[in-house]
């Protein structure tokens, strides 16, 4: 089974795939019609950030079958600018490109695990997991 | 009169495609052109210039044996435009001037094909076998040495290379030309602004909205509030599939500007996925009026503007008596 799909991300229409590919793999992993909307958006975020900050990348989308726990697995990577302050990245509210400022913070809420790797001139690399209950 | 038509849809595209005297000198840079090729190609005139008939038939005879380039010899009218245009250009190849003027003569032959649909592998096939025959009758000059023979055809390609490159833009300009205006038309399309009743609009959003599309809702949905005198609006989103926090962001701003103007915005048919998800992830639309489904938004319109919708029953009042 070829599990794995890959969207390269450099504008706004790639969004628009990626999510349906997201949608389309939580389908087929099993999940909910709501959760599949929330996988979805979470990419959108995640894209939407590459799109606007470090202009193209890449959204990897895989399922996961750990030990009998199964899940969706999304990376999304790029070698833009980097995060200076994750931390404030991370928070509710706080954008430096005039919008809501919830797009990180919110995917981390939604998804089962998050994991944000970035360093100035490094790139950023966004990992996150949903378990299917 | 029609060569004035062609000469300037020729020097619009010309402008479209930003073809400016540094761009034509990069373009020749690009090919390797340089002063000396000036002399290496003027020595061929006479040989090209006086054969120029016979490489025409050779350039379209290769096409006519094409499936692919029929739409191109098909039609009499354009097949005796394009072979007296490729005859100019064969003799302009070989006269040393390769400015503006030259490159405005091949976007017109560049647009003839386009029209015809002629593709731009079909095109290199053609144009190929006619620097082929151009190359064995530069190499059969007895007169010459065959090394001054080759390095005449080899300048005069550096000419042939840089017109392919000009005939390729064009040919995949005009054809993203047609995507460009059907995505416009698209966008047109997709952003009605409707008048229900006296001063209640309905605004229906269907698909994907980006900032560009986000950007012509408002603007029409503005004008719309101005124009109409509009009071309320219903903006029905049952067709927008996902709305994350920049969509959101572009509701919120279009409703607001609508505020301004002096109207009430109801926002009509969040699905239960899209609420949960919008809710989920944290984003915070209770600035925003929302109703269940477009129904109920406009019962809810219809209220505020002080309408009193009855069935034709009720509204006859009492029926007549004795019948």
């Amino acid at each position: 089974m070829s599990a794995e799909v890959s969207v390269s991300i450099e504008r706004d229409a790639d969004i628009v795939t990626a999510r349906h590919e997201g949608r389309q793999l939580a389908a087929a992993a099993g999940f909910s019609s709501a959760d599949q909307t929330i996988i979805a958006l979470a990419i959108s975020e995640i894209t939407r950030n590459i799109v606007s900050y470090a202009q193209c990348g890449k959204l990897t989308l895989s399922r996961m079958d750990e030990g009998g726990r199964r899940g969706i697995l999304i990376v999304a990577q790029d070698d833009g600018p980097g995060i200076p302050d994750i931390d404030l990245a991370m928070r509710d509210g706080y954008s430096t490109a005039g919008s809501l400022g919830v797009g990180l913070p919110g995917a981390r809420r939604v998804m089962d695990e998050f994991e944000l790797v970035s360093a100035p001139g490094k790139g950023t690399t966004v990992t996150m997991k949903k378990w299917l209950r | 009169m029609a060569d004035g038509i062609q000469q300037a849809a020729s020097k619009a595209l010309l402008r479209e495609m930003g073809l400016d005297e540094a761009n034509i000198e990069r373009r020749k840079k690009i090919v390797g052109f340089e002063a000396s090729d000036l002399p290496r190609i003027a020595a061929i005139r006479d040989l090209v210039t006086q054969h120029a008939d016979d490489y025409v038939t050779t350039f379209f005879n290769h096409l006519s044996g094409l499936d692919d380039a029929r739409p191109l010899i098909a039609s009499r009218a354009i097949a005796e435009r394009a072979r007296q245009l490729k005859r100019e250009h064969l003799v302009a190849m070989v006269q040393g001037e390769y400015g503006m003027k030259y490159v405005e003569q091949r976007i017109e032959l560049g647009i003839l094909y386009a029209k015809a649909g002629l593709d731009a592998r079909v095109f290199l096939g053609a144009f190929h076998q006619l620097l082929k025959h151009i190359g064995s009758a530069v190499m059969k000059q007895l007169d010459r040495k065959p090394v001054d023979g080759f390095e005449s055809f080899m300048s005069l390609k550096k000419i042939a290379f840089f017109d392919i490159g000009l005939i390729v833009d064009i040919l995949v300009f005009e054809r993203e030309r047609t995507i460009r205006q059907q995505q416009e038309s698209i966008r047109e399309l997709s952003t009605p602004v409707l008048q229900i009743r006296e001063r209640l609009l309905l605004l229906p959003i269907i698909g994907v909205i980006d900032t560009q599309r986000a950007r012509l809702i408002t603007e029409s949905l503005l004008r719309s509030i101005r124009a109409n005198r509009a009071k309320v609006v219903v903006m029905d989103i049952t067709g927008v599939a996902t709305i994350d926090s920049k969509v959101s962001n572009h509701l919120l701003q279009t409703v607001t500007a609508a505020r301004l103007m002096g109207a009430h915005v109801i926002v009509t048919g969040l699905s239960a996925e899209v609420a949960q998800s919008l809710v989920a992830l944290g984003i915070e639309l209770s600035k925003l009026n929302t109703v269940g489904d477009l129904q109920g938004g406009l019962e809810d319109a219809e209220r505020i503007l002080g309408y009193r919708v009855l069935t034709a029953e009720a509204g006859a009042g009492p029926a007549p008596e004795g019948t």
